[in-house]
Formats: C-alpha cells, sequence, structure tokens
C-alpha cells in the first residue's frame, strides 16, 4: 500500500467521521484514488489535500487551497 | 553494517600503523587513562565529521620527530564496513610534511571510498558519499557517545523533532497539521469577508473580532505563564528531592514534610474561616444599624404625634364640613320641604328696576324706601346676589384638606421599622459571634503555627544530619524552607492559571458561537458549509498527527524500559517516562524516571548512565527496525560511574543486545603499586565480550614529552 494511502487511512479512522458524519467504517474508501471518487465532501477533500501533499506531483500553497475550497464551495 | 576494521597511522598517539581487526557484537577496548581510548574515539569522530582545518594538531609528534626534514607522511583514518554482504572502505588521510624541527605543513584531507561487491570486486568512489550512504549523517548523530554527559541526548529540545524525522512515521503528519490550520484560516477569512459585506451588522461583528482577538492574545498569555509555573515546580520539586537526598534520615522527612503540608492545609483553610470583612457587613449586612432603635422610638413618636395633630385638623376640618351641610339641610325644612323658588325669580334686572321705582310689580304695590315692602326686594336682591357667588365657591367645598397622604407613608415606615427591629436587635449578637469565631480561628492558628514552626525545627534537625559537607549544607538548608514555599506558591498559581485559562477559552468559545451565528445569518451559505468542513478536517490532522507522535513515544518508552530492566536488574525498579509537551511553537520530550507514579527528580549518575543508555540502546532498535538493517554504537567512557562490578554486569547484559557495539573503557586494569606495570585484572576474564583490545602506551615514555608517545594495540 503507498504511503499516502496509509495516511488517508490514518486519517479515516478519526472518531469524527463517524461520531459527527455517521460514516461506517466498511463504506469508508481505502486508497486515495477511491477517495478521490467519493460522493462525501469530507472524504473527497481530505483525499484532494493528501494527493496534493503526498501524491506523485506535490502542489503549492496556495493551488492545495484552490482545489481544496473550490470543490467543497460548489460540492456544498 | 558492521565496522569489521578501523586502521589509524600516525593520527596522534597512534603512531605508524595500528588496526583494531573488529567483531560482530560487543568489542571493548581497555585502557587507562591518557593511553589512547579517547584518542581511538576522536579518530573515528574525525573520519565520519572532521572539518578541513588546524591538520598539523593531529599529527603523531614521534613520526613527525623521526621524519627528516623535508619528507612527508600520511595521517590516515580507515574504517572497512560490510554492509548487505558488500564491503567497503573509506578513508580519510592528508599529507604532514616536515617543514622544521616539531613544525609540519599539512595538505587538505581527501576522502576516498572503495565498494568490493561479494565477487571481490573492486569500484573507486566518492569517500564522503559512501559514508553518508551506508552510515547516514543523521543515525551516527546517534551512534557516537563521548563520556556520560553525551548520553542524554533529550538535553537538547531538537531531539523528538530529530529521532521522528528518522524513524517514525509521524515527521509525515507534521506537515498536514500545518496545511490544515492553513485552510482553515483560509475558510474562516472567506466566511468573515462575506459576512462584513451585510452592514446590518458591522458594529457588532466588529465588536466581537475585537473581543475574540483580545481573548486569544489572553488565553496565549495564561498558558506561558502556565507552561513556565509547571516548570518551576518541577525545578522546585526537583531541587527539593536533591536536598532531602543529602539526608540520612529520609523516610523521617517524608512523614514531617507531609506533617508540615497537613498543617499548612489546615492553616490555609482556617485562615480562609475568618471572615474579617467588617466593610461590607457594616453596609450590607446593616451593622451600621446596631444602635437604630433609639432613633427609630423617636422617630415614631414623632411621626404619631404628627398623625395625630393631622387627624385632629383633619377631624376639625369635618366639622365645619358638616356644620355647613346641616346649614343647607335645616334651611330646606324652613320651607317645610317644599320645594323653594329659583334665586332668580324676579330677575335680577326687575329687582332693580321695582327697587328703583319704589314699587313692587309683584304685587303692584307702593314700596317706599325704608318701608317693609323695600326691604323685602332689597333682602331677596342680596339673597340672590349671594347665591351668584355661593355657587362659584361650591365645587371648593369638596377639595380634600390635605391633597397629599404623607403622614400615612410615615406611619408605614414606622411600621416596616418596627417589623425590623427584631432582626436589628440579633445584629449585636451576631457581631459578637463573629468576633469570638474570628478570636477563636486566630487562637487555632496560633496553635497550628507553633505547631508547624515545630516541625520545621524538626525538619531542619533531620536535614542537619546529612551527608554532604557543612558549607553546601548551609546552602540546602537556606534554601529548603524557601523552596517549599515557592512550591506552595507556585502550586496555587498552578491553580489559578488552569482556573483563568478555563474562563477565558468558555468566553472565547461563547464569543466564538455568537460570531458564528452572524455568519449563519450574513455570510453565503456554502462558504460557511466549507469553513466546518475544514474546521474538522484541522482537528482529524492534528488529532492524527498527536497520536503518531504519542505512539511513537510510547514504542520508544516500552524499548527504553525493556532495557532499563535488563541493565538494572535486581536494582531500582523504577520506570523511564516519556512526556510530550506542547510549548508555544513546538513540541518537546521530556525523560523522567518515575517510582511508583512519583517523579525521581535527581536520580544518581549511574543509574541516570542506565537510563540514557538504556533509551540509546532503545533508539538503535528502532533504527534496526526501520532501516532493516544494524548500525553500531561507539561510547567513550560511558560507565565511569557504575565501578568495576556493576560495569562487569553492565558489559555481560548488554553482550546480549543485538548490534555491534564498541566500548572503550578504563576498568579491569591493574597498576603494580611497585613495579608500576600495568596488568588486566582477571575479573575480566568473566566479562562476556566477542572481542577485546587494550591500548597501552609503549614504555618508556616521558608523559611531558609527545614525541616519546606511542599507543599500542594490543588484541586480547
Amino acid at each position: 500500500m503507498a504511503r499516502k494511502d496509509d495516511i488517508l487511512k490514518s486519517f479515516l479512522t478519526h472518531e469524527l467521521l463517524e461520531s459527527k458524519y455517521d460514516f461506517r467504517k466498511e463504506e469508508l474508501p481505502n486508497t486515495v484514488r477511491e477517495a478521490l471518487n467519493s460522493d462525501k465532501p469530507i472524504i473527497k477533500a481530505i483525499a484532494l489535500i493528501v494527493e496534493g501533499l503526498d501524491g506523485t506531483s506535490p502542489v503549492t500553497d496556495s493551488v492545495l487551497r484552490n482545489q481544496v475550497t473550490q470543490f467543497l464551495n460548489e460540492a456544498l | 553494517m558492521i565496522i569489521r576494521k578501523i586502521q589509524i597511522d600516525n593520527y596522534l598517539c597512534y603512531y605508524d600503523s595500528n588496526t583494531f581487526e573488529l567483531s560482530e557484537g560487543l568489542n571493548i577496548i581497555l585502557g587507562e587513562n591518557g593511553e589512547g581510548k579517547t584518542k581511538f574515539f576522536e579518530a573515528v569522530d574525525w573520519l565520519f565529521n572532521g572539518e578541513n582545518r588546524e591538520l598539523d594538531m593531529l599529527v603523531s609528534a614521534k613520526k613527525l620527530n623521526e621524519t627528516e626534514i623535508g619528507d612527508s607522511f600520511r595521517v590516515r583514518v580507515s574504517m572497512t564496513v560490510e554492509q548487505y554482504g558488500e564491503k567497503s572502505i573509506i578513508t580519510k588521510s592528508f599529507l604532514a610534511k616536515k617543514e622544521k624541527a616539531n613544525e609540519c605543513s599539512t595538505s587538505s584531507f581527501v576522502i576516498e571510498g572503495i565498494s568490493e561487491n561479494s565477487s571481490g570486486e573492486r569500484t573507486q568512489v566518492d569517500g564522503q558519499t559512501l559514508l553518508d550512504r551506508i552510515f547516514p549523517f543523521q543515525i551516527r548523530k546517534y551512534s557516537m557517545f563521548k563520556g556520560e554527559a553525551e548520553l542524554n541526548i533529550f538535553e537538547s529540545d531538537s531531539a523528538l523533532a530529530n529521532l521522528i524525522n528518522l524513524f517514525s512515521e509521524a515527521k509525515h503528519y507534521d506537515k498536514y497539521s500545518e496545511k490544515g490550520t492553513f485552510l482553515r484560516e483560509k475558510a474562516e477569512k472567506a466566511v468573515e469577508d462575506s459576512s462584513k459585506l451585510d452592514k446590518k451588522n458591522e458594529s457588532l461583528y466588529k465588536k466581537l473580532e475585537g473581543e475574540i482577538t483580545l481573548l486569544e492574545r489572553e488565553k496565549a498569555k495564561y498558558l506561558v505563564h502556565l507552561n513556565s509555573t509547571e516548570e518551576e515546580i518541577r525545578k522546585i520539586e526537583g531541587n527539593l528531592q536533591l536536598a532531602e537526598s543529602h539526608v540520612s534520615n529520609a523516610d523521617a522527612l517524608g512523614t514531617l514534610n507531609k506533617r508540615i503540608k497537613e498543617i499548612e492545609e489546615k492553616i490555609s483553610h482556617l485562615t480562609g474561616r475568618i471572615d474579617e470583612n467588617y466593610t461590607t457587613s457594616l453596609f450590607d449586612e446593616n451593622w451600621i444599624l446596631v444602635n437604630f432603635e433609639s432613633f427609630h422610638k423617636e422617630f415614631a413618636e414623632k411621626v404619631s404625634a404628627h398623625s395625630k395633630t393631622r387627624r385632629e385638623i383633619q377631624s376639625e376640618h369635618d366639622k365645619q364640613q358638616g356644620i355647613k351641610v346641616g346649614e343647607r339641610k335645616a334651611k330646606a325644612e324652613l320651607l317645610n320641604n317644599a320645594i323653594p323658588l329659583p334665586n332668580n325669580i324676579p330677575s335680577k334686572a326687575i329687582m332693580e328696576e321695582m327697587l328703583n321705582d319704589e314699587i313692587c310689580k309683584v304685587c303692584n304695590r307702593e314700596a317706599k324706601k325704608g318701608s317693609e315692602a323695600y326691604e323685602f326686594m332689597m333682602k331677596r336682591l342680596k339673597t340672590y346676589l349671594e347665591s351668584q357667588v355661593t355657587e362659584q365657591n361650591e365645587p371648593e367645598k369638596d377639595e380634600p384638606l390635605f391633597k397629599y397622604d404623607y403622614t400615612n407613608r410615615l406611619d408605614n415606615l414606622s411600621i416596616s421599622h418596627e417589623d425590623n427591629l427584631k432582626n436589628l436587635r440579633l445584629i449585636r449578637t451576631k457581631i459578637k459571634e463573629l468576633f469570638e469565631f474570628n478570636d477563636d480561628r486566630k487562637k487555632d492558628i496560633e496553635e497550628l503555627n507553633e505547631q508547624l514552626e515545630k516541625e520545621k525545627t524538626e525538619r531542619e534537625k533531620i536535614l542537619g544530619n546529612s551527608s554532604i559537607g557543612a558549607e553546601k549544607l548551609s546552602d540546602v538548608l537556606k534554601n529548603y524552607n524557601a523552596w517549599q514555599r515557592d512550591l506552595k506558591n507556585r502550586n496555587q498559581d498552578q491553580v489559578d492559571y488552569t482556573t483563568k485559562l478555563k474562563s477565558l477559552e468558555s468566553e472565547l468559545k461563547a464569543k466564538k458561537e455568537e460570531k458564528d451565528k452572524i455568519d449563519t445569518s450574513s455570510a453565503n451559505s456554502f462558504l460557511i458549509k466549507t469553513r466546518n468542513i475544514l474546521r474538522d478536517i484541522e482537528t482529524i490532522f492534528v488529532d492524527t498527527k498527536e497520536k503518531k507522535f504519542d505512539e511513537f513515544i510510547e514504542k520508544l518508552q516500552t524499548k527504553s524500559n525493556n532495557f532499563f530492566k535488563t541493565i538494572n536488574i535486581d536494582a531500582f525498579t523504577g520506570t523511564i517516562v516519556f512526556t510530550r509537551r506542547n510549548k508555544i511553537n513546538r513540541t518537546i520530550v521530556e525523560v523522567e524516571l518515575q517510582e511508583d507514579g512519583r517523579t525521581f527528580y535527581k536520580p544518581n549518575q549511574s543509574l541516570l548512565t542506565s537510563m540514557h543508555i538504556s533509551i540509546l540502546f532503545a533508539i538503535s532498535e528502532l533504527a534496526s527496525e526501520i532501516k532493516e538493517e544494524n548500525f553500531p554504537m561507539i561510547f567513550d567512557a560511558p560507565t565511569s560511574s557504575f565501578g568495576e562490578y556493576k560495569t562487569a554486569q553492565f558489559l555481560n547484559l548488554i553482550f546480549e543486545t543485538e548490534n555491534q557495539k564498541i566500548l572503550l573503557i578504563k576498568d579491569f586494569l591493574h597498576t603494580d603499586k611497585v613495579t608500576k606495570t600495568l596488568s588486566i585484572k582477571k575479573e575480566f576474564e568473566n566479562v562476556r565480550r566477542n572481542k577485546a583490545f587494550w591500548v597501552k602506551l609503549e614504555r618508556p615514555f616521558d608523559p611531558n614529552n609527545l614525541k616519546t608517545i606511542n599507543s599500542q594495540v594490543i588484541t586480547l
């Protein structure tokens, strides 16, 4: 498993996702690729950040910000 | 990685060529002070980290002395290592040219590397690159230690960050918490900007922003106070423990300290119960009215007299009114209750005309002036005119005598005072009781203070029975009570700061919620939703990072304690505890020894060394796990505080640990008092090791003449 997937998984095991967002463990994605296709905005946003920081081509702060906020502003 | 061989040529006391053929596992290099142990360590350190300056200081004086002026020789330290079945040789050397007696010039150093694969094929490579590849710089940092003091790597605040960078996946999470905060802050800003467009709440919003900034600043200030107070508390506790360690009767001291603490707590409790806030009682509890009763009596009498006078006046008035009413009634009765004619018949003008003409035009008779008929008409006119005046005054008849009833209010006030008198009469008793209570408590406190003084004198006696010199002892005594006082004060500060922080946090929370409310009504909803999600993401990132840090620290702690138990078998049974502390801009780790959950502040050097070596072995084991290979560790005199017996025990125990270790120690050597000859003690035969060397100066030598110094390497 790639490091970025490990990182993503450790974020997705945070209890907030279960307690506040009602996500069940079994419906959580295992890889960044899966998470990028998630229909749950917070999961996809985390995946965007992981891909931006530990993906194949890391991005700058402003690009990361644009990607994440643009996605969230449109999705919500 | 294993160091197979170290060769030192013409480096300080190592004259000519000297080879250490090392083994896997434990290598012990014995040597008396000043005979070459530390120079061995320094030679290896120079190979790893040495700089290109003052190289002439590294030249063997004996070699230089033997060299002809104008001739050159090489100063060299070389290491042969084995890694993944391949052999590498790294050599650092420079040329020394003798210019005149005792003086030489030197070239710059060169680092050469030779890589030899399993089939014996050799390739020349860059020495520095090879060194950094097989034995990375960061790992070298945790591989070489000179003396006992260097073993404490957590002296440095950056130690945790370094270790995490090297050995923990936690390092990947650092940037996430940073970026999480960055994204959240930007999203907050977007919401704020959007909210500010709504002019409706502009001033309230600005006010809230200002208050939040102030509260956050205040919170940061108190966090700094709390942090430094906690640090101070630890320092004071450490000082006290050190002072106590000098005392022979430590148990008795412990009991006394406990008793002193209890007495101090009692005093503090009693002082808290003494209420001498008499000014407040004077006004709030109405004590000022303690002598009110006589004033009230005078007041009540005046009110009563006044009320009586008023009633009398009122009664007289009512009587007059009654008479008037009676008169009106009597007049009415005179007419036999017949309804009288109206006063205006005949009219005023006719009456005046008739009087003027002296004729009664009603009965048509003469009515001369002065006659009865004339007088009758005149009376009628007068009655009529009076009736007109009376009619105008009549409404005034109903006006009350006293427009406002202040007397009634005064009466009520007097009655209510009368009711209160019962309570006011009790004040005198209350004051008396309070004064008695306070006096009694003061007496109790006085007694406790006497007891406290006695206990403190007793404590000083115990402290006096100490194992340290009189001069140092007086310092300890002087400070001991002051430290105890400081500790009490700092503990109180800690409680105060924590309470203040809690209240600031709840205030901050309330303000933020208020601001969020305005945001919800003013800002674009998608911006708010984005911000809320980014807030959660930041929480997730920060928590995960802390979790990873804690996991790493926990792992390090478990490993360290495993080694610690092994090294200290049958001895101290305490535990090494790693505590993560969040400073303003960074996270640091503090390491301490605990015994039954109580911090052991000032362990002796030998215990401290055991602890530090255990941590280093734990780090080494972590490095082995992460990098999937072992790295050697080189220690110069790590156990000088141990004594020979404990050193032997220690060596036997670390013999069991996996990676290669090179230990330079001065134990197990014996100098004959008569012949001055050096020999190795029999006890060393029982020390388990993989290989041992003895570095020993060639005899005879003159300690004041470096030209006679030559360390020989004897493989045992």
